[in-house]
């Protein structure tokens, strides 16, 4: 599984892409994986009481996880995930 | 113990909300003859600073002041004050001060001089990128000194 | 009045005549300002058949009741004007200093009308109104004639001024402010430099009186805090500037490649906001009154780009980037750069050259065509060169500066601009994010982004949840940021303040400045009543529900690669709603109830 970060989540994990040799079997899996990884900054980004954190945007293959299922959106090996804070523009 | 006004140009995007908060503080509306603080802009280089009264305490303006309308705080203070009951409006402070910071405003018919708004100055709570700050004068240069240290724990971590 | 002036300029460049007018204080009331009034102005005093670069076209210039107060990140001015490029009651909108400033120096408006018979500019030192030679400054740069302004007037001067670009008549030709900030869209600076106008300078000592400054100030405060509170408005956009969008429009599959042939880039990395804050940013910059300094103060030091300025936006270094196959961002800013100086729309200069780099690539343009330049998509070398042919009307240049429309119809092939309304579209593909299309087609000056983004409900996740491939639901959400944006621009506040307040919080800082009791839903209606008299003027040019489309490419040719592959945009399934719940007849005509609702 191919994770690329961008913006601040780079500056958080210090990398801009990981290559993921774990199967988790959804994004709750994948992002307490990856929290282990990075420790408590990276954790309190991507999570808010447990919850998928508002103040961030995730895509697995382009799709928000929030219009696919959540934290429950399932996720493959094949899959690339993209980790974003909040952005905008115009 | 009496606090100072910090300037950081290298965090001014030049948004003026400093001269707008002044304004407004002192009249209610949105005039920019009525502020006390001035931001210069350098367009082709993207640079700015936002300037007022340094309070200074070899003041020229106090020093000319021909009334004592000018005149130093009360100990303890570092500001510089003005007294508009004493103020005759003879503009010699105008003419004194080295940083242009006494202005006299022909609206009102009075100097307009940071007066630090009593203690609270509206710039610096206006002020949305922190290029200013109200610090205690022994704190004056802890946030600058603070960068600077930044930058050596950084390097010693590396070398270790 | 308050937040208003109450006075209006009036200049005949033809006559030389200046007059002082009072505001309408219902037109102020119904159409807020800005872009309201300005289209009130043009819509009254305008023949719909006037040609848009003849004397009979009026320009106005025109601020906010919010600008020049501490209302968060609102100092914002509009232009407005029969676009010369589309011929559609067409604006554009611009932050810095020089709205405020006209403000101060007296003004809701400025209308400009008829036609100098040689360069002139306007001076205005608040009540001293003077139309003066410019004929030493006609052929000058944006920032030179800014200085030689400067020097002649004021050193505190405020300038909007056209370049080259402008004087020569582009149909893409922008208004600049403080030498960065644009007036971009629409072709404007074509109707300045029509008029033989060359500059506006500006410097005011006056005064904006507030209704109820105690419930102004907390008003103000609670905006504030809003949207310092927000990621976006308050870390994001000042931490990566809006260049920040390529990288996440690129994951989605949005991203338009080499003139819309695709919508996903492998190298968009290269030019995206943190590329741009790692190598090129010098530090944010904010306009007047900004909380949020998304602008970018930029040094490029690579000696073939070398230069310092400001940008680029998201929508130029996507437009100089990937729609023209470029992932060199030192190439990019200095298109951008060229751009301010000659007075350029980057979005409708990177695309004219993207559509072109196709047309050489099908052999419909050749090297007698580009003055023996190769167009290939990827020459970057290439790119910046035809940006400054443009600038200056140079050979090819000349085909260019028409727009990318133009151009593909004198080749035989109009469907490869990717243009709506003749006005080249931003970096957002409606085949992968399908509300933004059905905005596109139905926006009132051609394709537009600002007036009507749906792109940060669809892909950056404000607000509820929703599906960008979805159709459901889009016709109202395009209504509710179109009718929200005209109110928006109207009070002279900036597009990024909704992130992080919406409509209710603007209602409440209007009515408090003005007096005049707005509710959330006036607001909104008057925001509704702007956009139908943009549509009624649209209509009497000439266009149909049948100009309420897209290019054809982007409703049969599916996206080839990326996270979108295999869409296109169904905007049939999204049109007739929209009218419907418009209030329009199916041939997208306001009915007489609809105009009557609005007082039209």
């Amino acid at each position: 599984m191919l994770i690329k970060y961008f913006a601040t989540f780079r500056e958080l994990t210090k990398e801009n892409s990981l290559v993921l040799n774990a199967e988790p079997a959804n994004i709750a899996e994948l992002l307490e994986l990856l929290s282990d990884r990075y420790g408590t900054p990276f954790r309190k980004a991507v999570f808010e009481d447990g919850e998928l954190s508002s103040l961030m945007i995730l895509l697995v293959n382009g799709r928000n996880v929030r219009i696919t299922g959540g934290l429950a959106t399932p996720v493959n090996p094949t899959d690339e995930v993209s980790v974003f804070p909040m952005v905008a523009g115009g | 113990m009496s606090k100072m006004l910090m300037i950081y140009p290298n965090k001014c995007t030049g948004c003026r909300n400093c001269e707008l908060a002044c304004s407004f503080e002192h009249g209610g509306t949105f005039r920019p003859g009525a502020t006390r603080v001035h931001t210069f802009t350098w367009e082709r280089e993207g640079f700015a600073v936002p300037l007022m009264c340094q309070q200074c305490d070899d003041a020229a303006c106090v020093n000319v002041c021909p009334t004592g309308a000018m005149h130093h705080g009360p100990a303890g203070s570092n500001l510089v004050e003005l007294n508009p009951d004493l103020c005759i409006g003879c503009k010699l402070c105008v003419i004194a001060c080295p940083f242009g910071s006494a202005r006299y405003d022909s609206v009102t018919k009075s100097i307009a001089k940071c007066d630090t708004c009593a203690g609270a100055p509206q710039c610096v709570a206006m002020c949305p990128n922190a290029a200013l700050e109200f610090v205690e004068d022994a704190e004056q240069t802890r946030s600058r000194k603070q960068v600077v240290a930044d930058k050596f724990k950084t390097i010693f971590e590396e070398v270790n | 009045m308050n937040g208003w002036i109450g006075t209006t300029l009036r200049v005949d460049l033809s006559r030389g005549t200046i007059k002082r007018e009072r505001t309408n204080k219902l037109v102020a009331r119904d159409y807020i300002g800005a872009r309201g009034m300005g289209v009130k102005i043009i819509s009254d005093e305008v023949d719909p058949s006037a040609d848009a670069l003849g004397p009979d076209n009026k320009l106005v210039f025109a601020p906010g009741p919010f600008t020049g107060t501490f209302a968060p990140s609102a100092g914002r001015y509009n232009v407005i004007t029969k676009s010369p490029l589309n011929g559609t009651i067409a604006g554009s909108n611009s932050g810095g200093v020089f709205g405020p400033e006209l403000k101060f120096a007296g003004y809701d408006a400025v209308i400009i009308e008829g036609q100098a018979k040689k360069p002139v500019y306007l001076w205005i030192k608040n009540d001293l109104v003077e139309i003066r030679d410019a004929s030493a400054m006609w052929g000058m740069t944006v920032a030179d004639t800014t200085d030689a302004l400067r020097e002649q007037t004021d050193p505190d001067a405020k300038v909007a001024c056209i370049g080259p670009a402008g004087e020569n008549l582009s149909l893409i030709a922008s208004i600049m402010n403080e030498m960065h900030r644009a007036a971009g869209r629409t072709g404007v600076g074509a109707v300045m430099g029509s008029k033989k106008l060359k500059a506006i300078a500006v410097i005011g000592t006056g005064e904006i009186t507030v209704a109820d400054p105690v419930a102004f100030k907390a008003a103000v405060m609670d905006a504030r805090g809003k949207i310092q509170a927000n990621p976006v408005g308050g870390v994001g956009l000042k931490a990566y500037g809006t260049d920040v969008l390529v990288n996440i429009l690129n994951q989605s599959g949005a991203l338009p490649v080499n003139n819309w042939q695709d919508a996903y880039s492998p190298v968009a990395d290269k030019i995206g906001g943190e590329s741009l804050a790692a190598n090129q940013l010098v530090r944010p910059k904010g306009c007047f009154a900004c909380i949020i300094s998304c602008g970018r103060a930029t040094k490029v030091t690579n000696p073939a780009y070398a230069g310092v300025g400001e940008g680029p936006e998201y929508e130029s270094a996507w437009a100089f980037g990937v729609d023209s196959g470029i992932d060199n961002l030192d190439a990019i800013i200095k298109a951008n750069y060229l751009c301010n100086e000659y007075g350029l729309d980057t979005i409708s200069m990177g695309s004219t050259i993207a559509c072109a780099m196709e047309l050489y690539e099908l052999g419909l343009l050749t090297k007698k065509d580009t003055d023996g330049l190769d167009l290939s998509f990827g020459n970057a070398e290439v790119m910046v060169e035809l940006v400054r042919k443009t600038g200056v009307g140079e050979g090819f240049g000349k085909r260019l500066q028409e727009g990318s429309y133009r151009l593909a119809d004198s080749v035989g092939r109009p469907d490869l601009s990717m243009t709506v309304k003749k006005q080249e579209m931003p970096a957002y593909d409606p085949r992968g994010v399908q509300g933004i299309g059905l905005n596109y087609a139905t926006n009132n000056r051609g394709g537009c982004h600002v007036r009507g983004y749906t792109i940060a409900v669809e892909v950056l996740g404000q607000g509820a949840p929703t599906d960008p491939h979805a159709t459901e639901g889009k016709a109202a959400l395009d209504i509710v940021f179109q009718d929200l944006t005209s109110a928006l621009d109207s009070s002279g506040s900036c597009l990024f303040a909704t992130f992080g307040i919406g409509g209710a919080e603007l209602a409440g800082m209007l009515s408090a400045l003005t007096g005049v009791d707005y509710s959330l839903e006036e607001f909104m209606k008057a925001g509704a009543r702007i956009w139908n008299l943009e549509r009624l003027w649209n209509l009497k040019v000439g266009y149909t529900a049948a100009d309420d489309t897209l290019p054809v490419r982007l409703l049969t040719e599916p996206i080839k690669t990326g996270p979108s592959k295999g869409r296109v945009n169904h905007l049939d399934q999204m049109l007739p709603e929209y009218y419907a719940l418009r209030g329009w007849d199916a041939a997208g005509v306001p009915t007489p109830e609809k105009l009557a609702e609005l007082a039209l």
